[in-house]
């Protein structure tokens, strides 16, 4: 099972969970195959991630083009120490902890 | 019962110490009759701020500036007060000369740069989380962020040799720094800052914010607003946009989370957009003046 953003979906893709939206309602369940016009319902009622079935190890999001996996991981590396106090299984801090990563590699090049 | 030195170091003691010291101008006394007295008028209230004419020119160098993004150029504080309206442009004139208080202390403790950018980067980002919920006086934001940390400075100047023993602990035990505070002397940075902008005549729903955002949820007035500078505070921090060097990212509370209704993905929004608006900000109200 992994969790993927919207923007990486693709069609083909089995649902590992059910899909809901912030209100909670039930959109999709899970086991259904996606098809293109569920992306558009996702889109519409501001779903963001969905869990699909597949390999866990899969990053859930491919990096920016001009990043490196091995750059990211050094960054997340360094950065792991300052987020000891929070919960990194929150969604929230999870996607700061990435979005501060990319940060990261982007301004120790620029330092370079 | 064992007494410490620490034991003299209260929170009124901080304040009393502070605001005896560090007096805003009397103007904004005349400023605040001005703007509640119905009778006054915008022209009228104008002339009380020009009057500074450094904060003349800083306030509308902010109102110019990228940030506030208003599509016509807003050349005069009159100008300023009918398009940012009167209370907001009091917030900020307030905000500017607190920042103006504390120029020329001493950074051994605290780098002042690091302070202005960390504090000036929450405001944004607060202000991009509450534009983002459509909220209404966005600026409020702004400024709440911008004075967020203000109590740090204050416990600075006025306890310099305890805040030096918990700023040593902080960085030892890699601990946060309001928890640290907590344990030594029983109250926090956010307290004494809540504190000190009531005195200051910073209006309620500033200064409780500031006084909770460690813990957004135990503001009984104001939860959201809270909440809005607590995440912005956890954001900047988890940028690395922090007071200091090895800085921990403060836990971020799951319940003001909820309540502000804001999805994963808009996370990367709102700090792209904020990233941009950093330096500019940054240029107008540090390095520029």
């Amino acid at each position: 099972m992994a969790s993927v953003r919207i923007d990486n979906l693709e069609p083909g893709m089995v649902l590992a969970a059910d899909v809901k939206d912030s209100k909670g309602r039930l959109l999709l369940t899970k086991g259904v195959t996606i098809e293109a016009k569920h992306l558009l319902v996702f889109q519409t009622w501001g779903v963001t991630n969905v869990s699909v079935e597949g390999d866990d190890d899969l990053p859930a999001d491919p990096l920016p083009a001009e990043i490196s996996q091995k750059e990211m991981n050094q960054a997340r590396e360094a950065l792991l120490a300052s987020y000891r106090h929070t919960d990194l299984k929150h969604p929230a801090i999870a996607e700061l902890f990435r979005l501060a990563s990319i940060r990261k590699v982007r301004n120790d090049r620029k330092q370079q | 019962m064992i007494v410490s030195s620490n034991n003299r170091c209260t929170l009124e003691g901080i304040l009393r110490k502070t605001t005896t010291v560090y007096s805003l101008p009397l103007f904004y006394e005349r400023l605040n009759d001005a703007i509640n007295d119905p009778r006054s008028s915008l022209p009228g209230i104008g002339k009380i701020i020009s009057e500074d004419q450094g904060l003349t020119a800083r306030l509308l160098k902010l109102a110019n500036s990228p940030l506030f993004g208003y599509h016509s150029k807003i050349d005069s504080i009159s100008r300023a007060l009918a398009l940012i309206g009167t209370q907001q442009v009091r917030d900020l004139a307030l905000a500017l000369s607190v920042m103006e208080l504390f120029r020329g202390i001493p950074e051994d403790l605290i780098d002042l740069k690091s302070f202005w950018k960390h504090n000036i980067s929450c405001g944004i980002v607060a202000r991009n989380i509450a534009k983002l919920r459509r909220e209404t006086n966005q600026e409020r934001f702004f400024v709440t962020g911008m004075m967020h940390d203000i109590g740090i400075l204050l416990m600075a100047v006025a306890e310099p040799r305890v805040v030096t023993d918990i700023l040593r602990r902080r960085r030892r035990e890699e601990g946060l720094l309001f928890q640290v505070e907590k344990d030594v002397l029983d109250f926090d940075h956010a307290a004494v800052g809540g504190g000190l902008l009531r005195k200051w005549g910073f209006p309620e729903s500033i200064a409780e914010p500031v006084k909770w955002h460690h813990k957004p949820r135990a503001s009984a007035r104001y939860p959201l607003e809270a909440a809005v500078v607590h995440l912005a505070d956890v954001i900047c921090n988890g940028l690395e946009v922090n007071l200091a060097s090895n800085w921990q990212v403060s836990p971020l509370d799951p319940v003001s989370w909820e309540r502000l209704d804001i999805s994963i993905s808009q996370l990367e929004n709102i700090v792209q957009q904020s990233e941009l608006q950093m330096e500019s900000t940054f240029a107008v109200l540090v390095e520029g003046s």
